[in-house]
């Protein structure tokens, strides 16, 4: 009997491992897929319903059916023109000056701090402080009487700037900390695609005389072209849902200078509780997201 | 063999990382029966009343839970609770303008029959009549859907000798004589000390400081029927007052909240503002202030019509999903009669019961020495409009007031824009 | 050429110049990232008085633990660190099992057209704005009584976190030669055998430095646990400093010992790891 029962569990055991085997390319997918539909599926279907109705707070379940109303009121609501406009602009600017920064500094000096790890981690910090609290720490420098970069600003014989205060500058500073932020990100993957480089042929061009110019052009670049993508996809997919700073640095002001597309968003589905018309404008945000993101992946090819 | 090994040795890891999910999730999911859940704010208010709910444990030997959050989010997590009728909390502290929302949409139960059960029509009239018109839906005609906990209202903070310099003595009368003497003194101060500081983040900050001016010049923000009123000769005239009032404010108040305001009059560098009492205890506190003893508190100064703060109270309610409605009500009793009214004036919130605004014991100390003003302050009062969908419209208001702060947008064209906006929302 | 030559000249700065330069760039670099924290620790030590001092206050004369005290005895910042602590740690845990798995199977196997479909969608998830995510997935967690639990914590951020760690672990494992499996099975190891005793040691550098970044989400991720957590069983650090910002006034002091009590691990732990931050970043991600 006992040997009939070790070799039955011989046997089972061995059926699950040809059977695991057999579905292993499944099996190995499965948990990923599971949390990402059941995270997903919910709450997509309840967006594309909400987006339909008048959404009604006193009983959500006996909303209104109505249509493309949502939809049509997003063509002629001023604010959301204005919020599409200013995420535009913050992804654009605060994206590119990371890429400047990050990609210009991780050229400057790949070759000299392979070795100084130490460095590399201290110029991460900024991507591990809380954002909310980055955002806090920057209101209180950017602070017109009391913050210590007019003070400084006065020190050199700068004149001093109202900063998040101001209708001009309130963007800018919202860059300025966000580029803060994550900068060292752009630079730690660039700095990364640099160091898995091969050197071969960069002294063969050497042998060649090529210029600098045209080594980056012909060489480095082919290179970091795919790290460069899949970083610039990252940072663009977040800075266009930007919150966190908007909330707490100049909570969309002043006169809607700030007002992103996600801190507007938020403002309808909790402050009016409008969750129809919230829900269609974020349909719409995931619908340019999704065309520009497979536009890029297409475009550099790294889509496999 | 290997082959085995290696099929057991996974099987283990298997069972492991099962186990061990499981076990997480039994450890966080575990039940916690309490016997009332409170949804307060963080601030003092909600600390006070947390204080309060821990003494009530103890003297009724039950299990209150507090859920704390900030400001803005504890409106989403009761309205969220409300409209998918959780029940996960039995008592929600709220600002007294969400009241119309909360009412409106049936998430707040009706006071009515656990008073008569009480052997009474409602509160006793030692609240302040404005404190307990708020608590009731429609505004004080309506049934009673709360309970007033903390009294504020706006008041004038000023410092009496730099105003004295510029010969106002005494309190200032009337917004002239404020933007007369602040001019002055922020003309002196040489960008280091204003007469005037202003509160004018987009939003709600912009619209509590720019309402008590609007209201001193005889604005009504809605006519009798409910419609927007803002094309009015008395509306043009505070949207003047006030762009003279910014002109006179340091630079950057644009993004000013309540804060900032505070911060200015704590470190001596503005003479006057209209705040929350809340500053007070933060002015008399020499860690954090260099005016200690200095700031002088006043009703809100006079327009063409008599000034007018606006209140703004939080007031206790119960949700229509609570499972624990009559032991909410028992607490909620407890929490607002004289001696806990009292009790959470100690902890720094302000009262809503004259005995407690009068008693000889609280007034005779230094940080209750506005208690007199306070209660004028309420009494003369006015509620932001009561309309369910305040929040939108103050939101409207708000970005039309902060172009013309930011001076991009004329006084008349915020003015007409914003009823426009409003006309749009109430309408929809 | 002729213009190559030229072009050289003008460009190419000799070596010592070059060092020179880097130098100089780093040095201002390393001021530009520290000088906000610096600030924040500074500011953390002061009374509200002195921080709002004009001109400010650099050297501090009058340090005080106030506000340490404030957060972390009067307060339960501990707890709230706790909370962030088990959940980034099982986070992590589970991102990083599910999204390695699922990244070997994606560099390693065929799945004809479905392929490209499956890693644009889990890239996709991504891309959802969280804003309006949130109220489904209140109204979930409250189907299943997870509202206020750490658990439901750990499975949204896992959710986050795995386009990310797919994604990566994908480009890694391409990056790893196939014939290692081959020689594996051949000794008589399973497919799986293969992958946990071969191919996931030589990933550890990848493993690490992906981690990081999990670590990074889930230890600061705030709008979520917003409307999540509800007290102080499950409230996180970001909740906590965010609940520091009350409706009449800033509690600035708390918020700056907080917040920078809240990066130490964080970086403490980057540092722990910090020589395979680079390398497993590069290796895998080249081909992208």
């Amino acid at each position: 009997m006992a040997t009939s029962s070790v070799r039955d569990a011989a046997s089972t055991a061995l059926r699950l491992e040809v059977w695991v085997e057999r579905n292993l390319r499944y099996l190995l997918l499965a948990p990923t897929v599971i949390i990402l539909l059941g995270l997903t599926v919910f709450p997509t279907v309840y967006m594309y319903i909400v987006a339909f109705q008048k959404f009604d707070p006193s009983n959500p379940a006996a909303s209104q059916w109505i249509g493309f109303d949502n939809f049509a009121r997003l063509l002629s609501d001023d604010k959301f023109h204005n919020a599409l406009y200013r995420t535009f602009e913050f992804t654009f600017f605060a994206v590119s000056i990371e890429f400047a920064l990050g990609l210009g500094f991780a050229l400057l000096v790949d070759k000299h701090i392979r070795n100084l790890n130490f460095i590399k981690t201290v110029l991460l910090i900024p991507m591990m402080l809380p954002p909310i609290c980055v955002a806090i720490v920057w209101k209180l420098m950017y602070a017109p009487q009391f913050g210590v970069i007019n003070d400084i600003f006065k020190r050199v014989g700068l004149h001093p700037l109202q900063w998040a205060s101001g209708y001009d500058t309130a963007m800018l500073s919202v860059i300025i900390a966000d580029v803060w932020e994550w900068t060292p990100f752009v630079f730690l993957m660039c700095l990364a695609g640099l160091a898995s480089m091969p050197t071969e042929p960069f002294e063969a061009a050497d042998l060649d005389g090529a210029s600098s110019w045209q080594k980056f052009r012909d060489l480095t670049w082919p290179f970091l072209r795919p790290i460069v993508s899949i970083t610039l996809l990252l940072r663009i997919m977040d800075a266009f849902r930007l919150f966190d700073q908007v909330y707490v640095l100049t909570l969309g002001g002043p006169a809607a200078a700030t007002e992103t597309l996600s801190y507007y968003i938020y403002k309808v589905a909790f402050r009016f509780f409008d969750i129809g018309y919230a829900a269609a404008i974020s349909i719409f945000m995931l619908i340019v997201t999704l065309m520009f993101s497979t536009w890029l992946l297409k475009r550099m090819q790294i889509a496999d | 063999m290997r082959a085995r090994d290696g099929v057991l040795r996974q099987r283990r890891t298997y069972v492991g990382l099962v186990a061990g999910v499981a076990t997480a999730i039994g450890m966080t999911a575990a039940a916690w029966a309490a016997d009332l859940t409170l949804a307060v704010p963080v601030g003092s208010e909600g600390d006070g009343l947390r204080a309060a709910a821990a003494d009530y444990e103890k003297l009724k030997n039950i299990k209150v839970e507090i859920v704390q959050a900030p400001y803005a989010n504890l409106f989403e997590k009761a309205a969220n609770a409300g409209a998918q009728k959780t029940g996960d909390f039995d008592i929600v502290l709220m600002d007294d303008p969400w009241l119309p929302f909360f009412a409106e949409n049936g998430y707040l139960e009706p006071l009515g029959s656990y008073f008569k059960a009480m052997g009474t029509d409602g509160p006793d009239s030692d609240f302040l009549a404005k404190s307990l018109a708020l608590c009731r839906n429609p505004y004080n005609t309506g049934p009673y859907v709360c309970l007033p906990y903390v009294g504020n209202a706006q008041m004038f903070f000023y410092d009496p000798d730099q105003f004295a310099k510029h010969g106002v003595t005494g309190t200032p009368k009337t917004w002239d004589d404020v933007i007369k003497v602040a001019g002055e003194i922020t003309k002196e101060g040489g960008g280091n000390n204003f007469g005037y500081v202003m509160r004018a983040a987009e939003g709600n900050p912009v619209v509590a400081d720019f309402m008590p001016i609007f209201w001193s010049y005889g604005g009504q923000l809605f006519d009798k029927d409910r419609k927007p009123n803002l094309l009015t000769p008395e509306a043009k005239q505070a949207m003047d007052v006030f762009l003279k009032l910014k002109e006179v404010s340091p630079p950057g108040v644009e993004s000013f909240n309540a804060d900032e305001v505070g911060t200015y009059m704590a470190q001596g560098q503005a003479a006057s503002s209209i705040n929350w009492p809340n500053w007070v205890g933060t002015f008399e506190d020499p860690n954090q202030s260099k005016v200690v003893g200095k700031i002088a508190y006043s009703p809100i100064p006079s327009g063409t019509h008599a000034g007018s703060s606006e209140i703004g109270h939080w007031l206790m309610g119960i949700t229509s999903a609570s499972k624990h409605k009559q032991a909410a009500f028992d607490f909620m009793v407890w929490a607002t009669s004289p001696e806990q009214i009292k009790q959470s004036a100690l902890r720094g919130n302000p009262p809503v019961r004259f005995s407690v605004f009068t008693d000889p014991e609280l007034t005779s100390q230094k940080q209750f020495r506005h208690f007199p003003i306070l209660m004028n302050a309420i009494n003369f009062s006015t509620p932001r409009p009561r309309h369910p969908k305040w929040p939108e419209i103050e939101n409207a208001f708000g970005a039309e007031l902060s172009k013309a702060v930011a001076g991009q947008e004329t006084a008349d064209q915020a003015l007409q824009n914003a009823q426009k906006a409003i006309e749009a929302i109430v309408s929809r | 050429m002729a213009g190559t030559t030229t072009e050289s000249q003008e460009s190419g700065l000799k070596p010592q110049h070059q060092r020179w330069l880097a130098a100089i760039a780093l040095v201002f670099a390393v001021a530009y990232t520290l000088f906000p924290v610096l600030w924040l620790l500074n500011n953390s030590f002061k009374t509200r008085l002195d921080m709002f001092s004009s001109p400010p206050i650099y050297i501090n004369g009058n340090p005080t633990l106030f506000n340490y005290i404030q957060a972390f005895v009067e307060r339960p910042f501990l707890q709230y660190m706790l909370n962030s602590a088990i959940v980034a740690i099982c986070t992590t845990l589970l991102s990083l099992t599910a999204g390695t798995l699922a990244g070997y199977a994606l560099a390693r196997y065929d799945y004809g057209r479905a392929k490209k479909h499956i890693s644009m969608w889990i890239l996709s998830t991504r891309m959802m704005p969280p804003i309006v995510s949130i109220i489904p997935l209140y109204i979930m967690f409250s189907y299943f009584s997870l509202l206020d639990t750490k658990t439901a914590l750990v499975v949204a951020y896992s959710g986050f976190n795995l386009p990310f760690v797919v994604w990566m672990m994908k480009s890694y494992f391409a990056e790893i030669p196939r014939d290692l499996e081959e020689s594996a099975q051949v000794d008589g190891d399973t497919n799986l055998g293969a992958l946990f005793r071969v191919i996931l040691p030589l990933a550890a550098p990848g493993l690490a430095a992906t981690s990081i970044f999990c670590l990074i989400l889930s230890w600061n991720e705030f709008l979520l646990a917003l409307i999540v957590t509800n007290t102080d069983r499950a409230n996180t650090l970001p909740i906590g400093i965010a609940g520091r910002i009350t409706q009449y006034k800033v509690e600035w002091g708390e918020i700056s010992a907080s917040g920078f009590a809240a990066c130490v691990p964080i970086v403490l732990f980057a540092f722990v790891v910090q020589r395979h931050l680079v390398r497993g970043l590069s290796f895998g991600a080249v081909k992208g």
